[in-house]
């Protein structure tokens, strides 16, 4: 069972983003306020705010950590059309950390974009220190630290133009595959063709090169996320548009290096493992679980919702939870039944009366 | 001559003309004279822009006008008293390029300036002048201008950077109201119709714009409401706009704003346009400890800490691996274990040695499938509800029986397997009946090709979320066994295991499966089991168990199993795996763990991962007797000849864990400096440093 905790924020106007280091010890939190808020966990499970500053002069749109390998480190971007690196400075001054407070400090500023910077995401560890960033004019850019210890120094490596106004985007965990990134756009206009793109970095030419383009998502975009990767052989990716949506992608190619294939551009397999609309409006957020197993969307229905493949890879609803800290559970009541209809691609199920007994069944599992 | 920046008409006397000019004055002119009427010094820098009040029917404020200057001052002027402004404050850090009275709220200013703020000044006389409103911009602020009535309302461009012009609300000072962006260049003017859905601008692109409020953007609309992160715990924090829902709870957010300052008629006729929601979110995590919940990962602590993955024969790793799994109620990944183990420990001693001499291997043979049978003669009767308790007690209670039939060995009855397989009663004999459990699970997945083993898939959905698990489709695989597999029952007809022992009736059972299945014709050598014919099935299994998101088992029986497998998979695709699960250990700060693994790397010959523990390995000190860089290895320093390990506190030499300061080079015994820190905060050894741990 889900225990919900609020948590006084205090941000002054809404919060776009909230991210967890990679320990899941630390929170960040962005607003339209200008400001970020660091939270530690205390040792008695209470989140504790160590650290407020105003960071932008617009609003700031995402908040993201680097890989705890490269040092305290978050980058955020904002509606200044700046993006930013920060790092957390430890010892500097003994009264502050005393007061439980920590100082952060702007390491390098992000200049190049014209426009509004939508979102920013730190490159997979086994890649270095790398910083994607796009835009709203869509053009994603990808920096690179040469130095991993001097966090003032980025260096533009690739600006890629999607041709549309890009409002999130995601990089693929796998170290098994090459480099990877899939980019969404907010466009509403659902004849500007699909609103989701894949770029892979192709070693050869050294150039990021768009491999596929989904066009089966034409309406505006608001986040994707990849799952992690730990082992699968095809990419699994998350789209939170007018619903959420689960793609996969399979490498067609067998070698999963670019060596056989020198030049040529990887082709991909493209399935859509699972569509909901139970959100029944727009879905704003999509978080994958560790282990790439369970999905979160939230959207305007205000719920969080949490999926899962059963043993036949059909994607259902496991999990509601409210704003409000309330959970429901998916088997019960009419959501059920509405995923009966939805997603029972298996059939034979022997009537739906077996299938409301496991769902009641569950029921008090999930309570 | 110097130049003129701005020029203002007074509101109401037509020919009345206000200069402000870089040279820092003010002029007045009278358009039906050619001499300037009267001259304003202010003592300030250059002038950026002057303003007459437009409350100028008002008889207080007709003579009012404002001035802006470069030094970030606003200076309010009296026309009649051009030798000393009325009053001045600092406005802005930086020059203030403009100021508009509220049309509306005589004592409203609202100044900007190159300091990329808005900032809206309560100009009350005989009172000191207060910021009552502070918007940030992105750009510094050229113009401003407040649509005509809408109080909160002002319309915003910017000098650089930014070509579009934004309508702020100034009680959201964060987010604009509304945008329109159609220059192409910078915005150097704007003007209201006197309609507050119309305006006019222009531009350094050449064009004047007529806007209607119709075709604005809305900023806000398009901002994310909500955010949403998972932790590796499986915590979800959660982030949402009061408005959606988030604000079951809000606390007094979500009500209409209600200024006190509103003027009695405003109170009286509400305009929707006025209406005003302040926007906050509210921020809750979702935390979740409950073990059957798909997202809590103790599951993952505890087996990372309590797995054993070498060190110990074969046998023994999985069935204690194997009780690892038992005690976390995972009964898949316990079969699993058990499983390996009658296909690498088990069988490898049977084909290396022909005939079981062992006894004792025998007897964790029957034991380890009594406790498998235990399992699922559990899951058969009570498919719905499996329990760990229930499944240990199963697996004790079974446990001795399967002693007492090892011992008698003259029951093994032929035809049971067959009949076992719907209902297995507990007095058959475990070891017989369950071998062809196990195994038929085994060969159902391979006759499923790429279906994948549906045994296995159907059991974790039993075990950890009990929904959907169809009945009907839970049993399917087994009566496929039935009809599939009459092997075990006519290959017993020839050798009937009576006449051996019990171990050998197992190794039997298995030969004979593998006849039925793989169709290998070996009945000259009935003790022969290839363990290569399995393999593969058990690299399938790691690629399913690593697809399902447990690397954590893929990694561990690969390291387990270790030779068995070798040159089977791809090294590229063990490295992934054993990165996956060396970087998930770091999430969870396993570092021992962690090390472990990738020390164990090595032993399976994926070396790319094996070498990680050589990385970054050395550190580089000084001595902390002369601080010279230690560049040497040991413990003695080139230039002193001193030993550089001792303890600043104990002086003694510190032998094992040896902590210091990076700062300093002073350390010692780990519990001297606790015990030293924990009352002071400088360096025991009296360098006056500030020692910091870390």
């Amino acid at each position: 069972m889900f225990v919900a905790r609020s948590i006084s924020a205090e941000h002054k106007d809404l919060i776009h983003d909230v991210s967890y280091d990679f320990h899941g010890r630390r929170m960040a939190t962005c607003s339209s306020d200008q400001t970020i808020k660091v939270w530690d966990l205390t040792d008695d499970g209470e989140w504790q705010c160590t650290a407020s500053w105003k960071t932008h002069s617009g609003s700031v749109w995402k908040v993201t950590w680097a890989h705890p390998e490269f040092g305290q480190v978050l980058a955020s971007c904002s509606f200044d059309r700046t993006a930013a690196v920060w790092e957390e400075v430890v010892g500097e001054s003994l009264a502050s950390t005393q007061r439980g407070q920590s100082h952060w400090v702007k390491r390098a500023n992000l200049v190049d974009s014209r426009t509004s910077v939508t979102d920013v995401k730190f490159g997979p560890k086994h890649m270095g220190l790398q910083l994607a960033t796009c835009s709203a004019d869509g053009v994603v850019r990808i920096y690179e630290a040469p130095d991993v210890m001097n966090l003032s120094q980025w260096s533009l490596q690739h600006e890629i133009n999607t041709k549309l106004s890009c409002s999130c985007l995601s990089w693929n965990p796998s170290r098994l595959h090459l480099p990877m990134l899939a980019v969404g756009s907010d466009d509403t206009n659902p004849s500007a063709g699909g609103k989701v793109q894949i770029y892979e970095y192709n070693d050869n030419i050294r150039k990021w090169q768009k491999v596929e383009t989904l066009m089966a998502i034409t309406d505006a975009v608001h986040h994707i996320s990849f799952a992690p990767n730990l082992g699968r052989s095809y990419h699994l990716l998350a789209i939170a548009t007018k619903d959420v949506r689960i793609i996969t992608l399979r490498c067609l190619r067998k070698e999963p290096n670019a060596g056989a294939n020198p030049g040529g551009m990887s082709k991909f397999e493209i399935r859509q493992a699972a569509q909901f609309d139970e959100h029944s409006s727009q879905v704003w957020r999509v978080s994958w679980n560790i282990t790439g197993t369970v999905l979160a969307s939230s959207g305007d229905d205000g719920c969080v919702r949490l999926w899962k493949a059963n043993y036949l890879d059909n994607w259902k609803c496991i999990s509601v939870l409210r704003g409000d800290g309330s959970v429901t559970n998916a088997g019960g009541s009419s959501t059920g039944g509405n995923q009966l209809g939805l997603t029972n691609t298996g059939g034979n199920f022997g009537g739906s009366r077996g299938f409301k007994q496991g769902g009641s069944g569950q029921s008090s599992m999930w309570y | 001559m110097v130049r003129c920046a701005m020029v203002c008409f007074h509101p109401t006397e037509l020919h009345v003309l206000l200069s402000g000019s870089q040279d820092g004055t003010v002029k007045l002119f009278d358009l039906r004279k050619k001499e300037s009427a009267s001259t304003f010094h202010g003592r300030s820098e250059s002038v950026r822009d002057v303003q007459f009040n437009p409350h100028s029917v008002i008889r207080d404020y007709y003579f009012s006008f404002a001035s802006t200057h470069e030094n970030g001052n606003v200076l309010l002027w009296d026309l009649r008293r051009p030798d000393k402004a009325e009053r001045f404050f600092t406005a802005h850090s930086g020059p203030v390029f403009c100021c508009d009275f509220h049309p509306d709220d005589k004592s409203w200013l609202a100044t900007a300036g190159r300091d990329k703020a808005i900032k809206v000044w309560e100009v009350v006389p005989y009172k000191q002048i207060q910021e009552v409103h502070c918007v940030q911009t992105i750009a510094s602020v050229g113009r401003i201008k407040w649509r005509p009535q809408r109080r909160y309302h002002i319309a915003s461009c910017s000098l650089l950077v930014d070509f579009s012009i934004n309508i702020w609300d100034i009680r959201r000072p964060y987010i604009p109201f509304a945008a329109f962006e159609e220059h192409r260049d910078v915005t150097t003017g704007i003007t209201w119709r006197q309609d507050p859905h119309i305006f006019l601008s222009c531009s350094k692109d050449c064009t004047v714009y007529q806007h209607v409020f119709r075709d604005a953007k809305r900023p806000a609309d398009h901002a994310n409401p909500m955010g949403l992160c998972f932790n590796v715990r499986g915590d979800i924090s959660f982030a949402a706009s009061e408005a959606l829902g988030g604000g079951a709870r809000g606390k007094g957010g979500s009500g209409m704003y209600a200024s006190t300052r509103l003027p009695s008629f405003f109170r009286k006729n509400p305009d929707p346009t006025e209406q005003f929601r302040s926007v906050n979110s509210n921020l809750s995590v979702f935390t979740n400890r409950n073990q059957e919940n798909p997202t809590a990962m103790d599951w993952f602590v505890k087996t990372a800490e309590n797995y054993c993955l070498t060190g110990r024969p074969l046998s023994e790793l999985c069935e204690h691996n194997a009780q690892v799994a038992r005690q976390l109620g995972r009964h898949q990944i316990v079969q699993t274990w058990l499983m390996l183990k009658l296909i690498f420990a088990g069988l490898g001693a049977v084909s290396d040695k022909g005939v079981v001499t062992s006894p004792s291997l025998g007897r964790i043979v029957s034991l380890s499938t009594t406790g498998g049978q235990g399992d699922l003669l559990d899951r058969l009767s009570q498919h719905n509800e499996t329990s760990t308790v229930t499944d240990m007690q199963e697996a004790k209670s079974a446990e001795p029986t399967g002693i007492t039939k090892e011992k008698d060995p003259s029951e093994p009855g032929d035809a049971e397997p067959k009949s076992a397989l719907p209902q297995p009663p507990a007095t058959d004999n475990p070891a017989h009946a369950d071998l062809t459990h196990v195994h038929g699970d085994f060969f159902f997945g391979d006759g499923e090709g790429g279906g994948g083993y549906n045994d296995y898939d159907s059991l974790p959905n039993m075990d950890h979320i009990q929904d959907w698990t169809l009945p009907g489709e839970a049993f399917q695989p087994r009566h496929e066994i039935i009809d599939r597999n009459p092997s075990p029952e006519e290959l017993d007809r020839p050798d009937s295991p009576t006449s051996i022992n019990e171990s050998e009736t197992v190794s039997l059972s298995n030969e004979k499966f593998l006849k039925g299945t793989v169709l290998t014709p070996t009945p000259t050598n009935p003790s022969f089991l290839d363990v290569r014919l399995l393999s593969p099935l058990v690299v399938d299994m790691l690629h399913h168990y690593a697809q399902q998101g447990d690397v954590q088992m893929t990694v561990s029986v690969m390291i387990v199993l270790g030779d068995h497998l070798k040159d089977q998979i791809e090294e590229q695709i063990q490295e992934h795996w054993l990165m996956s699960y060396v970087d998930m250990l770091g999430c969870f700060k396993l570092w021992m763990v962690a090390t472990e693994i990738v020390k164990l790397s090595y032993l399976i010959g994926v070396p790319s991962v094996g070498t990680l523990n050589q990385n970054s390995t050395s550190i580089h000190s000084n001595c902390n007797h002369c601080s010279k860089p230690l560049t040497q290895k040991g413990w003695l320093c080139t230039r002193c000849q001193k030993l550089v390990n001792t303890c600043s506190v104990c002086h003694h030499v510190v032998k094992g864990l040896y902590v210091w300061c990076q700062g300093c080079s002073h350390g010692g015994h780990i519990h001297h400096i606790q015990e030293w820190l924990r009352t002071n905060q400088q360096c025991p050894a009296g360098c006056g440093h500030c020692c910091q741990y870390t």
